[in-house]
């Protein structure tokens, strides 16, 4: 049984991406150091999240029947300490959170401690509605932005993005039955800081010091500009009355999305509004002067939560420059004729493979000693008694001779 | 806890008891705060949807004490309102979703809930649903049978198909006539989105619509001209033409009579999708498909009530559609079983019955002792 399980719940676009590409990759060094992360393959745990809280994601459901048992299971069975790491948890309800807890064997005395990492409003806000577009989301950063601020939060928009993003709701539901110094709140460092400082932030959190880890992954999660984003809406606009999830995860997410626009590092960057500031920065306040009211163990400074001023020239994607939309799309429709061309060849290639193979066929089907035997059978095959025959020779013969 | 908390909680846990007994009176109108024991106690509130879903279960029959616990534990699947909680409970609450009165919550929220539900019990009864399956009676199959293969409105193809299966007629062998079966087209809309349902799931019926008009053409299963022309290509196939008097259909196939096919009614449908998205959860795609056609369908037949209807807005295209196809039926110069103005669509009234409601009734059926 674990003695210790650090159940790292969110929050999205706060460096998780990385964090789980180097537990993953590193999983043997960490087993030998005693912490078993337990992922058979890169998105286990984000399988096993989709599994407890019974969420549909295109299709993708189907693999995670029984993921969160798994692991689970896979964690009670490790004698040491343990890590379950997905961002998504972070909307969990207080029932699948006691199910959660209780699988990790919370009640049979393994120590359960909670990991949140956090990031300002100020990048949260536009970062959900990009993630939002990248999957295959078609509103305006405007409506988006209306079902945010709507205090009802009744609309599937604004019920998961404060699901997933109100630290002191997800700590009380998370947190509920631990006892503070047993809840971690990681905060992301504000901009422009030394990039490796998050990482020393996680490495503390999870108790990673001292353990030598290959930190060179490169899964990342990379952010598009103000027209990449635009294009994007309006191609989901388009395509995703025709195009199911399994073809728009490899050709718009990561072919256009990753592989290329999020190159364009030089257009404008998604921004808050400025007119939103005051409002998030209230907010941010409110939930800073909560969290040191509870006394967690904050890895970083709360004041990170506080986010950088409003730009000085905002770039707002429902009215982009035309002509930077029109740049990054031709950007985009270069990249799938570069992919549509190395599918021609490889499909080139395979049909000469193919043509090969069938002329090996023929010359073969042209040997007198297979023309007798196909001869023989095709006359066996014209009555009842040589049927029956064939079949006992099939039998004797072993499968590879069975009719197909 | 501030006293103003506990004294919320306990109102809210008498009320989860009395719910528990079989009570129906609403939350703002529950006063009490009698003591319940700690055996009442759960770690936490369930939410005002499952509180709300228990009351309703309660006002429309007597639910199983073991249904109220699966109520209770319940969470809603997929995306949407996270749990809520009672307004009136912690009125010092400043995080979390705005506190409801769970009486004003839409249908939807509940619905999410007791599809959750319906769908885990399918999940349960499903080796008891295969050997049902396994144990009707199917005839072996006749060695002198008409080769046939059914095709096109996808809802008649695949209960028109169980049933000469079931009378020892498989379809398929070589020279098989093919009859592309058709309808007008609102009918022959609705039924794709029916099979859609009660296989691997799909769109609501307004997102289908939308869907089918975005992409300016037929699903490819009912774009009858495109199907004939498909089978035609295929080797080792006899005659191939479509099917529009259904009445000619028992001939064309060798029997003497078919039992017609009931429609589902919209809500039903409806249910079923949203039972569909559920079963996603705990199961794969072919033995959803099994589950809904072979365990809910049955419970779903006595359903009255009609196809969902074509809304105004979208009738303008349908009808442009189906003109489509009439002619390309009329030029196509394959056989056409029955008037090719039969295609060209009668719209009916929108008829509104509650989704909700069924599940209700049915989750209360599914869980009598």
């Amino acid at each position: 049984m674990s003695t210790k399980v650090l159940l790292h719940v969110g929050t999205p676009k706060t460096g998780t991406s990385y964090l789980q590409d180097v537990l993953f990759r590193n999983r043997e060094r960490l087993l030998a150091a005693g912490i078993c992360y337990p992922a058979s393959r890169h998105d286990s745990h984000f399988l096993a999240a989709l599994d407890l809280m019974q969420l549909p994601w295109g299709g993708l459901q189907t693999e995670a029947i029984g993921a969160w048992d798994e692991l689970a299971r896979q964690v009670r069975e490790h004698d040491g300490i343990a890590i379950v790491s997905h961002e998504i948890l972070a909307t969990a309800s207080r029932a699948q959170i006691g199910r959660a807890m209780e699988s990790l064997g919370r009640d049979a005395g393994t120590e359960v401690h909670l990991v949140l990492s956090v990031r300002d409003l100020v990048r949260q806000i536009p970062a959900e509605w990009q993630e939002n577009v990248k999957h295959r989301a078609q509103l305006r950063y405007g409506a988006f932005l209306d079902q945010i601020t709507d205090p009802e939060r009744s609309t599937r928009i604004g019920a998961w993005f404060w699901g997933v993003q109100e630290i002191p709701d997800i700590l009380d539901r998370w947190g509920q039955e631990l006892p503070p110094d047993q809840v971690h709140v990681v905060t992301v460092p504000p901009p422009g800081g030394a990039p490796e400082l998050l990482w020393k932030r996680f490495s503390q959190a999870f108790g990673l010091d001292g353990v030598d880890l290959d930190l060179d992954g490169e899964r990342q999660n990379p952010s598009l500009g103000v027209p990449e984003t635009t294009l994007l809406r309006r191609i989901n606009r388009r395509a995703n009355a025709e195009l199911p999830p399994a073809d728009y995860r490899p050709l718009v997410r990561e072919l256009l999305a990753h592989q290329t626009l999020s190159r364009r590092t030089r257009s404008p960057r998604l921004a808050l509004p400025p007119e939103l500031h005051p409002w998030v920065q209230q907010l941010s306040a409110d939930w800073i002067a909560e969290l040191e009211r509870r006394e967690y163990d904050i890895i970083g400074d709360l004041a990170d939560l506080v986010g950088a001023p409003p730009v000085s020239e905002y770039a707002d994607p429902d009215r982009p420059r035309e002509r930077q939309v029109a740049a990054a799309g031709v950007d985009a429709i270069t990249a799938l004729l570069l992919d549509n061309a190395r599918l021609r060849h490889e499909e080139e290639r395979l049909h000469a493979e193919l043509t090969d193979v069938r002329g090996a066929l023929d010359r073969a089907q042209l040997r007198p000693s297979y023309r007798l035997r196909h001869g023989l059978v095709v006359r066996l095959e014209r009555s009842a008694v040589g049927r029956g025959l064939l079949g006992v020779y099939r039998r004797a013969r072993g499968r590879s001779s069975r009719v197909a | 806890m501030t006293t103003s908390l506990a004294t919320g909680r306990a109102r809210a846990w008498a009320w989860i008891a009395h719910l528990r007994s079989g009570g129906t009176t609403a939350w703002a109108s529950w006063e009490s705060v009698g003591a319940v024991d700690a055996v009442g106690h759960g770690r936490y509130l369930p939410g005002a949807q499952q509180l709300e879903l228990l009351r309703r279960l309660n006002l429309a029959g007597h639910p199983s004490s073991a249904l109220v616990e699966r109520v209770i534990a319940a969470s809603a699947p997929g995306r949407g309102r996270p749990d809520l909680e009672l307004v009136g409970v912690d009125a010092e609450r400043r995080f979390g979703p705005p506190a409801v009165d769970p009486a004003t919550l839409p249908d939807e929220e509940l619905l999410r809930v007791v599809s959750g539900l319906l769908a885990a019990v399918l999940v349960e009864r499903r080796e008891r649903a295969v050997e049902s399956a396994g144990s009707q009676h199917v005839r072996v199959t006749r060695r002198f049978r008409t080769r046939y293969q059914l095709a096109g409105d996808p809802w008649l193809t695949a209960a028109y198909t169980r049933e000469l299966v079931a009378d020892g007629r498989p379809p398929g062998g070589a020279g098989r006539a093919v009859h592309v079966l058709g309808a007008d087209v609102a009918t022959l809309l609705a039924h794709t989105w029916a099979a859609g349902a009660f296989g691997a799931g799909g769109p609501s019926w307004p997102d289908f619509l939308a869907r089918v008009r975005a992409r300016r053409r037929l699903p490819r299963r009912v774009d009858l001209p495109g199907v004939v022309e498909r089978f035609l290509a295929r080797p080792h196939t006899g005659r191939v033409g479509v099917v529009l008097d259904l009445a000619a259909l028992p001939k064309l196939v060798g029997v003497r009579r078919l039992v017609p096919v009931p429609d589902p009614a919209a809500h039903a449908v409806e249910l079923a999708r949203q039972v569909g998205v559920a079963l996603s959860l705990h199961v794969l795609p072919e033995e959803q498909s099994a589950l809904l056609t072979g365990a809910l369908w049955p419970r779903l037949t006595r359903v009255a009530g009609v196809l969902p209807a074509v809304p105004p807005e979208h009738r303008d295209w349908v009808e442009d559609t189906a003109f489509g196809l009439r002619q390309r039926l009329l030029h196509g110069g394959y056989p056409v079983v029955g008037d090719p103005d039969v295609v060209l669509p009668r719209f009916a009234e929108r008829e509104t019955a509650s989704v909700l409601d069924l599940a209700i009734e049915l989750l209360l059926e599914e869980e009598a002792p």
